[in-house]
């Protein structure tokens, strides 16, 4: 999904996720009937190329307090997989001036909130606190950007958690696992095919060393993005950057060198039967342009999936489950963000006695329909009139513009990609979508870009 | 920042002047919160505010929730609020939801073990259109055939999904022992043998027996004011029937204490569920266990479990405790889940803490951050509009003051360590736990080995 989608009205019951995302995506959008920019951010940069993006919102004299490393786990070196989420964990196990687990102890003294997340593309830490003590969460993430210094046997323990946390997430539910395997068969020779959490083999070798080197590559001011939501303005928010920020020094940050995908000419169908799954499953995904590679198509495809699966009377869940009866349910979902290219899924539950080849069938047919005749104008207009909707409700967030700005920000794009999105949506046209679904979601000329149908099942046939 | 500076020259120029300042401003009360009576006798509190173009209303009747099914109705609040929105009035299913979703309308219901709810979240451009969606739908729904089978195809495809859960499935077994004989046992959500045999009689009738113009509680927040919402709610609420046909449920001990039960599955960790005995909602302890859960488990990093299990052992990825507080049995809960191979030591672990905190005080700092956090936080929870009116739901739901929220920082104040002592010892009873483990651990003494999960299939 787009960062502005999360914030669409939807009834619950017809949303289910499957893939369990490591990281939180929210979108916060600030009122947007009869304004030119969505948010008016303002941003600026300090001398050692830190960028600073300030939304204002002064709702409640809170704050939300963002740094976006643009690095992630696409950028660790071959055989070091879970070396950039290994490193978001050990920067809470001591820096300048703080003992391990100290950070996020007196956030909570202070009666903060705060967490930290990795993506493939970048890395973000935050705290959400009251205005007051912005000046001490700044200090203390500035210092940590720098002067992370885990003892030794914080890194041995807190490899054990990474272990852990990879068996609760993934290893214990087979469905988990056979995503990563549809991930992997989905980006051939690239970093996107390995999970973000890492392989179990390749963390357990992991080493400070190579946290370390992974650490003085990349965290570096030049190389990140302080965003800020909440009850301050920039006069205000200037000094207090310039204090915790100012003094650290830039250095040059290698070019990103990913390995890229070769052209092949099959599809792919992959097959899990495990007897911990009890409720077939039919998984369709498909490789996408992000908005930062192909904005025009990626702003095609965002209004598309609002058409296909907006909601109970939109086309896929009225046609296969209302009108055909042949799912229980199904949703199709697009990632617009990442630097490299990006997913296109759709999920469905075959209702009883009906065969998962006769439900594969009828979804690719949905698939050709557009393909074939395209979007009616009626569906268009109101998938549209939904997602700028949705920008008013993205408003009601506490945290919403800091993750938007800095997911897309920390993505490739620009500050007005997200100013003027709402104008952006509203102006794709239904070629638009005819040709990227052409080109992009179409099952009969995949185009050399294999798309994977994967089936989960129960034991017994 | 610029608001504290306001308020500090009002306050200046309003005592300079030697007038008597009526406290009550709202700028001294947390969350300014208005108590509403219609002209009907309905009671709804609102918390009105301009800034965005938001109504978000909440309302619950309570005693209305799954406890009222028979075992052979289990799931009939899952259906029924999976079906109340599925056609009412002239709009038929599709109609109905198309009507929501083409005005940003989001109008969903759901029930716990208590009480049956929904919430209403629309923009103010859609009101008229949402509050006669609203109205429809909790008073005419149509309950077609159609619509229903649809909606148990799917809560089916869920149970199906839940089912292949381990932390679902430790967590089954646990209600399952640990309210052992009581409603509250029951499946919540359905069962797959439940679900399919559910008519549209049973949705009927549940409806008119229990959401019912007695129990009724309503919130509201956002850009709508006193006098509009009072008019609202007699609109939409005054037709449903006057009295409730709930019976009484009597209270419940939590049961199994000292019981270890495991369904084996074939998977690298083992899930940890725990009940142990809690304490009521209107206990004079309420403060005390806050502050004991947040110390405990309840804090994340800095507590004690967190610290022991896994900063310092690296066990687990995430260790919880948490005060569980239901109408008829009180309960505190740890869960957790580690490796296979040290689900024994994580375990004794956990009864360890339990110990330390009946024989030893907290030390000052312990609770002077609890306090700074529970208290420091609260600004955090209003975190949107129906975030908001979530909040102050839940106390109306509990009996709470209109001035709750002034005096909560007080009671947490005047919390001491021997308080937190003399709780934990009365309360804490670590030989007393009823555990559920779902896994292959090693070398615990299991009690029951579980082959069927209870009230799922």
């Amino acid at each position: 999904m787009t960062p502005f989608e999360f914030y669409k009205v939807n009834s619950s019951k017809y949303l289910f996720l499957i893939f369990c995302q490591l990281f939180l995506i929210l979108g916060f959008i600030n009122k947007a009937d009869a304004q030119e920019k969505i948010f008016n951010a303002k941003t600026y940069s300090l001398d050692n190329g830190l960028q600073v993006v300030l939304i204002e919102n002064h709702r409640a004299p809170v704050v939300t307090h963002m740094v976006w490393y643009k690095v992630g786990a696409a950028d660790e070196p071959r055989g070091k997989s879970g070396i950039a989420h290994f490193m978001e964990h050990l920067m809470f196990k001591g820096s300048e001036g703080l003992a391990p687990g100290d950070f996020s102890k007196i956030v909570r003294s202070l009666g903060g909130q705060d967490n930290a997340f990795t993506s493939q593309d970048f890395t973000s830490y935050y705290q959400s606190i009251a205005v007051d003590y912005l000046p001490e969460v700044m200090k203390m993430e500035a210092g940590r950007m720098r002067g992370m210094n885990p003892p030794l046997e914080e890194v041995s323990s807190e490899r054990l958690v990474i272990l852990e946390e990879r068996k609760q997430r993934v290893d214990n539910n087979p469905k988990s696992h056979f995503n990563e395997q549809i991930r992997y068969a989905l980006f051939p020779n690239h970093p996107y095919g390995t999970p973000v959490i890492g392989w179990s083999h390749e963390i357990k070798a992991l080493l400070w060393e190579d946290a370390k080197a992974f650490y003085d590559k990349w965290y570096r001011p030049n190389n990140a993005i302080l965003i800020i939501s909440g009850d301050i303005t920039l006069e205000e928010l200037k000094p207090l950057v310039q204090k915790a920020y100012g003094n650290l020094e830039p250095s040059d940050i290698p070019d990103r060198q990913w390995t890229s995908m070769p052209p092949l000419p099959g599809n792919y169908e992959i097959t899990l039967k495990h007897e911990q799954i009890k409720q077939p499953t039919l998984v369709f995904i498909f490789r996408t342009p992000s908005a930062s590679q192909d904005k025009e198509a990626s702003l095609a495809l965002e209004v598309f999936q609002e058409v296909m699966s907006g909601g109970a009377s939109t086309r896929l869940y009225k046609s296969l489950v209302v009108d055909k009866k042949l799912a229980t349910n199904i949703s199709l979902s697009y990632d617009s963000l990442g630097i490299g290219e990006t997913t296109l899924s759709i999920h469905a539950y075959p209702n009883k006695d009906v065969e998962l080849s006769q439900l594969k069938l009828e979804v690719l047919n949905e698939l050709r329909e557009v393909i074939l005749n395209g979007v009616k104008d009626q569906e268009l207009k109101e998938a549209k009139t939904r997602m700028i909707d949705a920008s008013i409700y993205a408003r009601d967030s506490l945290k919403g513009a800091a993750m938007i700005f800095g997911m897309a920000l920390a993505s490739g794009l620009s500050i007005d990609d997200i100013e003027y999105w709402h104008k952006n949506i509203d102006s794709v046209t239904p070629q638009q979508i005819q040709d990227a679904v052409t080109k992009y979601i179409n099952p009969d000329n995949s185009n050399l870009r294999p798309y994977i149908v994967g089936y989960m099942l129960p034991e017994t046939d | 920042m610029k608001k504290s500076y306001i308020k500090i020259i009002i306050f200046t120029v309003l005592f300079t002047m030697s007038v008597h300042v009526n406290t009550a401003l709202a700028s001294d009360r947390f969350l300014d919160i208005q108590e509403v009576k219609t002209t009907n006798g309905f009671n709804a509190w609102l918390v009105e505010d301009h800034t965005l173009p938001i109504i978000s209303i909440k309302f619950s009747f309570k005693g209305a929730g799954s406890k009222n099914a028979t075992k052979d109705k289990q799931g009939i609040t899952r259906l029924l609020s999976s079906t109340l929105d599925e056609g009412a009035g002239n709009y038929d299913s599709q109609a109905f939801q198309q009507a929501l979703l083409n005005h940003s309308i989001s109008l969903s219901y759901s029930s716990n073990r208590d009480h049956f709810s929904g919430e209403l979240l629309t923009l103010t451009k859609y009101k008229d259109k949402a509050f006669e969606l609203l109205k429809l739908s909790i008073n005419e729904p149509t309950f077609s055939d159609d619509a229903v089978m649809r909606m148990k195809n799917a809560i089916s495809s869920n149970i199906r999904n839940k089912i292949s859960n381990p932390e679902w499935m430790a967590y089954r077994v646990l209600l399952d022992k640990a309210y052992s004989g009581h409603p509250y046992a029951l499946n919540s959500g359905g069962t797959l043998t439940t679900i399919p045999s559910l008519s549209r009689d049973d949705l009927i009738n549940y409806k008119n027996n229990y959401l019912t113009k007695d129990s009724l509680v309503i919130s509201a927040a956002g850009d709508i004011n006193a006098s509009e919402l009072a008019i609202l709610i007699d609109d939409i609420f005054s037709h449903l029937p006057d009295n409730s046909k709930a019976s009484n449920i009597p209270s419940i001990e939590i049961q199994n204490g000292g019981n270890i039960f495991l369904y084996e599955l074939d998977i690298p960790q083992t899930i940890i569920e725990i009940m142990q005995p809690g304490i009521d909602r209107s206990s004079p302890d309420y403060f005390t266990a806050q502050l004991l859960n947040f110390i405990l488990g309840g804090g994340g990093f800095g507590s004690r479990l967190t610290e022991e299990l896994r900063e310092k052992r690296g066990l687990t990825y995430g260790v919880y405790s948490s005060f569980s507080m239901r109408d008829h049995a009180d309960a505190m809960t740890v869960s957790t889940s580690t490796k296979n191979e040290t689900a024994k030591e994580c375990l004794d672990l956990i009864q360890s803490e339990l110990n330390k905190l009946k024989v030893a005080l907290v030390s000052d700092k312990e609770l002077s951050n609890a306090k700074s956090y529970l208290i420091g936080s609260m600004p955090l929870t209003l975190s949107s509009t129906s975030n908001i009116t979530s909040l102050i739901h839940n106390l109306q739901i509990d009996d709470m003051p209109l001035d709750y929220l002034d005096t909560r920082a007080n009671k947490l104040n005047a919390v001491t360590k021997e308080d937190i002592k003399m709780l934990a010892k009365k309360l804490l009873a670590p030989e007393q736990l009823t555990i559920s483990l779902v896994g292959k651990p090693r070398g615990i003494n299991v009690t029951e080995s579980i082959t069927e999960l209870p009230n799922a299939e």
